[in-house]
């Protein structure tokens, strides 16, 4: 399956000692393809963040593969990781995670910095991002300044702007209303299909996973079921 | 990544909270601005003692016969051709004399005392505190002139003054007491009480005369100021090959001693000051990174190294450095300038008199302890910064995740 962004093969993830071990991950095999929306849901424990965790190459497996966009995770070195999480994975948190002296195209644009885009072309990727979302007008402002689902979307565009094969959302909707949470779907959903962003969330949210094109439902660190969701809920 | 980019993230994170970097900006500049007005005061302190020292006939280095410090006397005289020695003025030299001195017994009509008796070329004494010491009466008017000069204390003590006859007893070569009368030509005032009752001067040859012997007793030699004393003592122990050639620390070990102390004083006193300020400096920085663990965490999670974290904290740590120590140098100077123009410490000249330091304190800053004040306290700005970067290098990405 060349078209796979994520291959895990087999993957198994315990945490603590031999004597308590806490087995997050129990051999799993799981696949993303280009372009899909996958939700990744169960209750607390089930294992979905550790899985995202692997995916996003923020945590290594205890046993098994995990490939992300032709890369074997396991062979990389700490610092090739993060090279990985530079340009191929874009975040997005459940606190946002701004950076708070940083302006909201700052933020947006750091990233970039990272990268060593010059500052004319990543002031102009910002700007046209932040616009795209509909923040062309709260550019300037700083986190503190803005509102919880403002924040939320500053963080999707910080997420984007770099052109990312795999977006990672980790409960996303946390800290969001109902009606926010809504614009924030829809808003990954047109991310999804207009840019062709391949994107994982692991949340408890029902409405996050009635929005995602498939959904993963993990138990005790296995999948219990793995549904393909022909004509998911549109964006409001 | 940049290094403009941490810089003006460093930047930023500083004035996150204002109130805090203030505080400990000012601590800084106070700290670095005391350190200089006391260095500031010890080198003038330090210098003062030296130039005492040297002042009062030693000169940087002293050439005299062997044997002569344990046993000085005519007996370990030497004879000395000022015109055989022409090489002396290429040495950085400032000037030089040579002296016949002796313990000899001054007595006037009503009190007797000790003292050393000095036979001087006055024209060449201007490399000495005689050479701008304050007179009443009439200065020395040449090698040939048989009247004295005494302090201003000894002719207290003596119940002399200007004009009046006196006698001095010394030994010859041979053992014998020579003794003279001799006129008071004048009564000086030194820094100190203790020159004033010690020393007695005259004309060389007058002593010479007294004693039967046409040879000096020793020669003194002052640098010219900035010159270093090494490579000319280097210079002149080969020129003198029989002689003892004493440097001022040889002759005043007293003052040496106190002249290292000070250096070491300014020293302690920096680590004492700047150690105390450095226990801040690292409990600030650790605070400033146990707020910013998820913050930090979303920037290793994003692709920042581990490297440009410890560069994060290192920076903020050098820019707050950095400030302090700019505005403590400023404040450091304004300080000295207020005080340059010196310091009575008469009230307390007779305790001073025995360290050697005049009664009027002049501040010396130096350039090299401004720089060497500035540079240690960026080292240790640097040094301060390592453990909450290590702090900062132990926050995981996954910290941002799961908080």
């Amino acid at each position: 399956m060349s078209d796979l962004v994520v291959d895990c093969q087999g993957v198994t993830r315990v945490y603590g000692d031999d004597v308590v071990p806490v087995r997050a991950l129990q051999g799993v095999d799981f696949g993303i393809a280009a372009g899909e929306w996958t939700a990744l849901a169960g209750p607390s424990g089930s294992g979905k963040s550790t899985l995202l965790h692997l995916v996003g190459g923020l945590d290594r497996p205890t046993d098994g593969t995990v490939v992300v966009d032709g890369k074997k995770l396991n062979d990389l070195s700490e610092s090739q990781l993060s090279d990985l999480r530079l340009r191929k994975v874009g975040f997005v948190f459940q606190a946002f995670n701004l950076i708070p002296v940083l302006s909201a195209v700052e933020n947006v644009e750091f990233i970039m910095q990272l990268q060593g885009i010059g500052p004319s072309e990543r002031r102009e990727r910002a700007l046209s991002v932040l616009d795209h979302l509909g923040l062309g007008d709260i550019g300037e402002r700083r986190p503190g300044e803005l509102s919880g689902g403002q924040q939320q979307r500053v963080a999707v565009a910080r997420a984007i702007v770099t052109n990312p094969v795999l977006l990672l959302a980790d409960e996303p909707s946390a800290n969001l209303d109902s009606a926010t949470t809504l614009e924030l779907l829809a808003l990954l959903r047109t991310i999804n299909e207009e840019r062709g962003v391949t994107i994982v969330t692991a949340t408890h949210d029902p409405i996050v996973m009635d929005h995602a094109s498939r959904r993963v439902l993990l138990r005790d660190g296995r999948i219990e079921s793995d549904e393909s969701v022909s004509s998911p809920m549109l964006p409001v | 990544m940049k290094f403009t980019l941490l810089v003006q993230l460093s930047w930023r994170n500083l004035w996150r909270h204002r109130r805090r970097t203030l505080i400990l900006i000012t601590t800084i500049c106070v700290a670095v601005g005391s350190v200089l007005v006391l260095n500031a005061l010890l080198r003038g302190m330090q210098m003062s003692m030296v130039e005492t020292a040297i002042d009062n006939l030693n000169g940087h280095f002293k050439v005299v016969a062997p044997g002569y410090l344990d046993d000085p006397g005519i007996k370990k005289s030497f004879r000395f051709e000022p015109s055989g020695h022409p090489e002396l003025a290429s040495y950085g030299i400032r000037g030089w004399t040579s002296r016949v001195r002796v313990p000899a017994v001054i007595r006037s009509e009503r009190e007797t005392r000790g003292v050393q008796f000095v036979g001087v070329v006055p024209g060449s004494e201007d490399i000495s505190f005689l050479g701008d010491v304050e007179i009443d009466g009439e200065y020395l008017s040449g090698p040939d002139d048989r009247r004295i000069l005494v302090g201003h204390a000894l002719a207290q003590q003596l119940e002399t003054g200007v004009g009046r006859r006196v006698v001095l007893i010394t030994q010859g070569v041979d053992g014998g007491n020579r003794e003279s009368g001799y006129r008071i030509a004048g009564v000086y005032d030194a820094v100190g009480t203790g020159i004033e009752k010690a020393f007695v001067f005259t004309g060389i040859t007058s002593v010479q005369e007294l004693l039967a012997v046409d040879a000096v007793t020793e020669v003194s030699v002052r640098l010219t100021e900035g010159v270093q004393e090494p490579p000319v003592l280097h210079r002149l122990t080969r020129t003198f090959t029989d002689l003892d050639v004493r440097t001022w620390q040889d002759l005043e070990p007293q003052a040496a001693m106190m002249h290292e102390m000070a250096d070491a004083t300014v020293s302690i006193w920096f680590l004492i000051v700047m150690g105390a300020l450095i226990f801040g400096l690292v409990n600030t920085l650790v605070t400033a990174v146990m707020e910013r663990i998820r913050e930090l965490g979303m920037l290793r999670a994003i692709g920042m190294r581990r490297g440009a974290v410890i560069a994060q904290v290192v920076i903020e740590s050098m820019i707050t450095m950095a400030i302090g120590i700019s505005v403590g140098v400023v404040l450091g100077l304004l300080g000295y300038l207020w005080l340059a123009d010196g310091i009575d410490l008469s009230a307390f000249s007779e305790g001073l008199e025995l360290t050697g330091i005049r009664p009027e304190l002049i501040p010396r800053l130096w350039a090299q302890d401004v720089v060497l004040v500035v540079g240690l306290s960026l080292v240790l700005g640097f040094l301060a910064s390592i453990y909450p970067a290590q702090r900062a290098v132990r926050i995981q990405p996954l910290d941002a995740m799961r908080r």
